[in-house]
C-alpha cells in the first residue's frame, strides 16, 4: 500500500494550501494588522510547550513580531532522561541547541527572566532590562517547594541531583549510582501529586535496576511514596516481578511511606511515624509547584500552587492576554507530561492565531499518551483523549486506558519502538 | 426519561462527538505529534503520507473494533466512525 506517488502529491497539496492561506492572509488581514501596530507575541520558556506554540504561531509570523525568551541556548528534554540515567543513552541523545535557522522573522533573547510587569505588559529581566509584549505566553516549567521536607534543600549540591528538570546534574547523578558497590540500598522519595511525569519515579527505579544489573552489582531499591497509588501501579508490579526479583520495594503512604526528615550527614531519612530508613544512595524527588516567575509576578490565585487558566484560550484567570502552558498550569484532568504540554500548545496556539485573526476558537480536544520503560527493549504506556466539559470551564477525561499487564514481550517491545518513534517526530518537530 | 437522559449524557460523554470540521483539525493535528505528516522522520512509527485514504480508514476502524488494547487501539476507541472518515478527508482530501 505504499505509494511514493501519493507522498508527492501531498507535497503538491500542502504548498498549494499554504500558498493559499498566505494568500487570504496577505490580501485580506495583513491590510488590517497593519492599520495598527503589528502584535508583538513573546514566549518565555522553549521547553515542549513553549517550542510547540512557537511552530504553529510561526506560521504567522509575516502578520506578527515574535520573541522567544529562554535562559540557556541548549535544551535538555525531560522525557527519556530517564534512559540516561539508566545508561541506555547519553546525554547527548536528549540534549538540542536552540536552532534559531529554523524560524523565519523570530527573535531569540538568551536571558533569566526576572517578573512579569502585568500592568506595564513587559518582561523585566535580571538587569531591569525589560521587553514589552501584546501578547505573553508562559512555558517555564515547574520550580520546587523548599518547605516540605525537613533537613532538605533543593539548591543543595551535596545532595544527590534530583534530576526532574534539565537543569540539575545529570553526569553526577549518574557518577553516583555507577560508584554504588554491590549490596547497596537506594531509597527513592517520590513526591505526592502533583508533578511533573507522574510514572517517573518508578520508571527510574526500574531503569536504575536494570543498569545496576548490567554492571553485575545486586541492589535494594526502596520507593517510599507520598502516595498510595500511582499511574500503570499494576504495569510496574509485574515488570518488576519479571525482570528484577524483590530488588524493588514499594512503600505507599498508608504503610509508612511519607517522608518528613532527611539527614544528608547520616544518609537517612525518616517517615511520618518516626520509622528510619537508611540508604546508601538517597534521592529525594521533591514536591514541585509552578515556576517561581508565576508566584514572583503574582500570577498565581491565593494559596495556589500551579497557574489557573481559560481551559479554551490558556489565558491566565484575572490577566488579560498573559497565556501559560505545560507544567505549570493545572490543567484539570490532564497529567503534567510532554504529550499534555504539546497538546495544550497546539491549542494555545491554534486559539490564539484565531483571535488575532478575530476569528471563532476551535472547541478543543486533547490528547495525552505516555510511555514508560522498565528496560531498553521493554515499555508500555497510558493514554487519554481529553475535551472541555458542558460549561467550557473545565478539561475532562474521556477515560484513560493502559498497556495490558500481561502484554506478551512482542507487546512490550512494540511499545519501546513506539516510544522512541514518538520522541523522535517530536524532538524533529520542534528542536531540529 | 430520566434513564434515557442520562444514557445519552453518558454517550455524550465518553466520545469526542467531533461533529465541528474545526474538532477535527484538531484532532488531527494531534495525531501529527507521532505521525509527522510532512517528511518521514522515523521508522518506528507508521507515516501516513505512505498509506491510500481507502487505507487509512480500513486501519483506523481495525484498531477501533481490535480488543488487543494496544495503543492505536486505546487511542481510536472514542472515536466514531463519521470522525474517522472526516479525519481522511482532512489528511488526504476530499476525493
Amino acid at each position: 500500500m505504499v505509494k511514493d506517488r501519493f507522498g508527492r502529491r501531498k507535497f503538491i497539496s500542502n504548498i498549494m494550501t499554504n500558498l493559499a492561506f498566505l494568500f487570504l492572509a496577505n490580501t485580506f488581514l495583513l491590510k488590517r494588522l497593519n492599520s495598527k501596530t503589528r502584535p508583538k507575541i513573546v514566549i518565555v520558556g522553549l521547553g515542549i510547550g513553549g517550542a510547540t506554540c512557537l511552530q504553529y504561531l510561526s506560521k504567522i509570523s509575516n502578520l506578527v513580531d515574535i520573541i522567544v525568551i529562554e535562559k540557556q541556548n541548549e535544551y535538555q528534554t525531560g522525557p527519556l532522561s530517564n534512559l540516561v540515567i539508566g545508561n541506555i543513552l547519553e546525554r547527548k541523545d536528549i540534549c538540542f541547541k536552540i536552532n534559531k535557522n529554523k524560524y523565519k522573522n523570530v527573535k531569540f533573547i538568551f536571558e533569566n527572566v526576572r517578573r512579569i510587569d502585568v500592568e506595564d505588559k513587559s518582561v523585566i529581566f535580571s538587569k531591569n532590562l525589560k521587553v514589552k509584549f501584546d501578547f505573553l505566553i508562559l512555558s517555564p516549567g515547574i520550580s520546587y517547594k523548599n518547605d516540605i521536607l525537613q533537613g532538605y534543600s533543593v539548591s543543595d549540591k551535596k545532595n544527590i541531583p534530583h534530576c526532574w528538570d534539565g537543569e540539575s546534574n545529570i553526569t553526577q547523578f549518574k557518577k553516583r549510582l555507577r560508584d554504588l558497590e554491590n549490596n547497596s540500598k537506594i531509597i527513592i522519595t517520590s513526591p505526592d501529586y502533583p508533578y511533573r511525569c507522574p510514572p517517573a519515579p518508578y520508571e527510574r527505579a526500574s531503569l536504575i535496576a536494570n543498569y545496576q544489573r548490567k554492571l553485575n552489582k545486586k541492589v535494594k531499591i526502596l520507593i517510599l511514596d507520598s502516595k498510595n497509588s500511582f499511574t500503570k501501579q499494576e504495569n510496574f508490579f509485574r515488570e518488576w516481578q519479571i525482570s528484577f526479583g524483590d530488588e524493588i520495594e514499594w512503600i505507599p503512604r498508608s504503610k509508612g511511606g511519607k517522608v518528613v526528615f532527611y539527614d544528608q550527614k547520616k544518609n537517612l531519612v525518616k517517615n511520618s511515624d518516626g520509622q528510619v530508613f537508611k540508604g546508601d544512595f538517597i534521592h529525594i524527588i521533591p514536591e514541585q509547584k509552578a515556576a517561581n516567575i508565576f508566584s514572583d509576578s503574582d500570577l498565581l490565585n491565593d494559596g495556589k500552587d500551579w497557574c489557573e487558566i481559560n481551559p479554551l484560550s490558556f489565558e491566565v484567570n484575572r490577566f488579560k492576554d498573559i497565556y501559560a502552558v505545560g507544567d505549570s498550569i493545572d490543567a484539570w484532568a490532564m497529567p503534567k507530561s510532554a504529550f499534555s504540554a504539546n497538546s495544550q500548545a497546539k491549542v494555545l496556539a491554534i486559539n490564539l492565531i484565531n483571535k488575532i485573526l478575530e476569528k471563532d476558537y476551535i472547541d478543543p480536544v486533547f490528547l495525552n499518551t505516555c510511555y514508560s520503560f522498565s528496560k531498553e527493549d521493554r515499555a508500555f504506556s497510558i493514554s487519554a483523549w481529553y475535551r472541555l466539559n458542558i460549561t467550557k470551564d473545565k478539561i475532562i477525561s474521556l477515560g484513560s486506558n493502559e498497556s495490558s499487564v500481561y502484554a506478551n514481550n512482542n507487546d512490550r517491545k512494540l511499545e519501546a519502538q513506539h516510544a522512541f518513534g514518538w520522541y523522535e517526530t517530536m524532538v524533529n518537530d520542534l528542536f531540529m | 426519561m430520566s434513564k434515557f437522559l442520562s444514557y445519552f449524557i453518558l454517550f455524550l460523554s465518553s466520545n469526542l462527538y467531533a461533529d465541528q470540521d474545526k474538532t477535527i483539525n484538531i484532532i488531527v493535528e494531534n495525531c501529527k505529534s507521532c505521525h509527522n505528516l510532512n517528511i518521514e522522520v522515523t521508522k518506528k512509527i507508521p507515516d501516513l503520507n505512505n498509506l491510500e485514504k481507502e487505507e487509512f480508514i480500513r486501519l483506523m476502524t481495525k484498531y477501533k473494533n481490535d480488543k488487543d488494547n494496544s495503543v492505536m487501539n486505546r487511542i481510536s476507541r472514542v472515536l466514531t466512525e463519521n470522525d474517522i472518515l472526516k479525519m481522511a478527508d482532512k489528511i488526504y482530501g476530499k476525493r
